[in-house]
């Protein structure tokens, strides 16, 4: 009865399972900081002894800059997706239960959201709120970083609030909301234990792909100039990389594939998940 | 045990607006058996759900006044009416196959009601359940609390509904089309373990179907209703010696018989039920009346009283003097 699972599947398991642990225990591993400039290495290719990725032409190890990468740009994203998650469901599972001129509201205030590129919304959150009035004084980057976030969570609501309006509104329509009604539940219970454990599903899998989602467009701000600065961020070594392609190409590779990676395998477990947990709906 | 007067629901829609339910009164006695019946689209299920509070949403109004138990629930906030249900009113639902949760295991469900409602704890609603579930004849509740809705089949997934509609004590119970989605079989049973049920722990029931056989069986009281109107009401013993509609006798005729000899078609009633939103000045069944007269195109009948309780909404009932068409 159960689908086995392929070779691709569990390599992305393993890959989100491998990036997770480097973002997590990654400031555990011993080896250098990623900012400590190695002055003897710079521009080595990939596998020199001590320095398996290599080294960037400022002297800075790829591969320390690879696990510190996977903590920020995995916390960001799971942060922002999280968050955006949680607040897009919770406006879009009422509006459909409620309906009413409040899901009007809501729904209006999705589509214009959405009508936004994201690139473009996040670009301009950030660029707004992570600035200072004198331009000569430098952001901290605390404040860049939660104004990603912020900007992050606002393009998701949307994205996840849709799709828990979309299933709501379907399963509210079901006769086992009339009935729960019948016996006297709450409208909060009825959403907590009848609506949302149908809804979720749907919610985790387009979860996954919103992280995917996430990283990149995190990533892409870094190349705009506007992601965390130094080079934190997977996005931000890419940024810091692409300007010596002809030399150093690994600088710039190394962090892409290790994006890559990640995009591919959430999206690909998002697939898996939804596929696995509308079993249940689909052998009625 | 509930009385519904004048009651009304009209449903907002792009077309304008469509009453559904025109003009019910209906008395539901305590410990009696009252059936509702009439075709698709006729306006019984919405009578029930209106007169329970269950619709809602900003398209439907509904006026009248409903009584349960001594208390006016039309007069009521939503909060007080949904104090009434399950404790005081339950439904069982057509459709067994998507009216339990899909994702929630029966024995959560089954529980959820007695924990909220009498408040009991998680393990005494559970053993509760099972006791439920036994009463619901199913065999070896204890297991069946485990399982979840698609293990079940659709007469099983009924008696759970049933379990669910009782368990909290309910003194009045509407069944909507409680065996409509079930197989023959099972049908039978299922209407026999709600009769007992009823007499066992002392309910009113309302029960909805389109089908007087069933009604025969199974209730003490019959409503016929057409196009939202109530057309016929009687005691149903007084109902079957003296049907006085044509609708009434056109549904019994349109019932399988097994006198029927092989290769005879079954009765069915011509045409369809009037455009609800658009609705004729005379009576509503005179296009598929094989008895229509000038008269019945031109006025609405109103509900006559034959005596000893017996209503009805015809011009020219059965039995009457006049001279019929063929």
């Amino acid at each position: 009865m159960r689908k086995k699972y392929t070779i691709p599947t569990y390599f992305a398991f393993g890959w989100l399972g491998f990036a997770v642990f480097l973002a997590v225990f990654g400031s555990f591993i011993p080896i250098d900081g990623y900012q400590v400039i190695h002055g003897d290495f710079i521009d080595s290719p990939p596998f020199t002894s001590g320095h398996w990725f290599g080294v960037d032409s400022n002297g800075y190890d790829i591969f320390s800059g690879i696990i510190n990468g996977a903590r920020l740009s995995i916390f960001i994203a799971v942060v922002s997706v999280g968050l955006g998650g949680f607040i897009g469901s919770l406006l879009g599972v009422t509006a459909a239960y409620y309906r009413g001129r409040y899901d009007s509201v809501v729904n209006t205030a999705f589509n214009v959201v959405l009508s936004v590129p994201n690139l473009v919304l996040a670009l301009a959150l950030v660029a707004v709120l992570a600035t200072n009035v004198d331009i000569n004084e430098a952001v901290p980057t605390w404040r860049r970083l939660i104004t990603l976030v912020m900007s992050l969570t606002i393009v998701i609501i949307p994205i996840l609030g849709r799709i828990a309006r979309a299933a709501t509104l379907a399963w509210s329509g079901r006769e086992f909301i009339v009935a729960a009604r019948s016996m006297g539940m709450r409208d909060r219970h009825i959403i907590s234990r009848h609506i949302v454990p149908n809804v979720l599903p749907a919610l985790i899998a387009v979860g996954f792909l919103a992280v995917g989602v996430v990283i990149i467009a995190e990533a892409s701000l870094s190349l705009l100039g506007v992601g965390i600065p130094d080079g934190a961020s997977w996005g931000g070594m890419i940024a810091r990389g692409r300007n010596d392609l002809e030399y150093n190409p690994h600088a710039l590779y190394i962090p892409i594939i290790a994006l890559a990676f990640t995009v591919i395998s959430t999206n690909h477990v998002g697939d898996v998940l939804r596929g696995k947990l509308d079993r249940r709906e689909g052998r009625l | 045990m509930m009385s519904i007067g004048n009651l009304h629901v009209r449903f907002a829609t792009p077309f304008g607006s469509l009453e559904a339910v025109r003009s019910v009164d209906l008395e539901i006695p305590a410990g009696a058996s009252v059936g509702i019946v009439g075709e698709s689209g006729s306006g019984k299920t919405v009578a029930c759900r209106a007169a329970m509070g269950l619709l809602s949403g900003s398209n439907v109004q509904r006026d009248g006044t409903v009584v349960f138990d001594g208390k006016e629930l039309t007069a009521m906030t939503r909060e007080e009416v949904r104090n009434e249900f399950g404790t005081g009113m339950a439904m069982i639902f057509q459709d067994p196959m998507t009216a339990l949760n899909p994702v929630r295991r029966i024995g959560t469900q089954l529980s959820e009601s007695l924990r909220l409602r009498l408040g009991m704890d998680k393990k005494a609603a559970l053993a509760r359940s099972a006791e439920l579930l036994s009463l619901v004849r199913i065999p070896d509740p204890e297991a069946m609390l485990k399982k979840f809705p698609y293990q079940l089949s659709g007469g099983m997934r009924q008696r759970v509904m049933i379990a669910i509609a009782i368990s909290c004590n309910p003194k009045l119970l509407f069944a909507d089309e409680p065996t409509t989605a079930l197989d023959v079989t099972v049908q039978a049973q299922i209407l026999q373990l709600l009769s007992e049920l009823r007499r066992d722990l002392k309910m009113s029931m309302v029960l909805i179907t389109h089908d007087l056989g069933v009604v025969a069986n199974h209730t003490d009281f019959v409503a016929v209703m057409y196009a939202g109107e109530v057309v016929e009401q009687a005691t149903t013993a007084e109902l079957f010696a003296n049907m006085k509609m044509p609708y009434t006798q056109a549904l019994l005729n349109s019932i399988p018989n097994i006198e029927m000899k092989s290769g005879e078609r079954l009765q069915v009633i011509e045409g369809r039920l009037p455009n609800p939103v658009d609705r004729p000045k005379g009576c509503g069944f005179v296009t598929r009346c094989s008895y229509a007269q000038q008269k019945c195109h031109d006025e609405h009948p109103p509900l006559l009283d034959a005596g000893n309780g017996h209503l009805y909404r015809c011009w020219y009932p059965l039995g009457h003097t006049i001279a019929r068409k063929p």
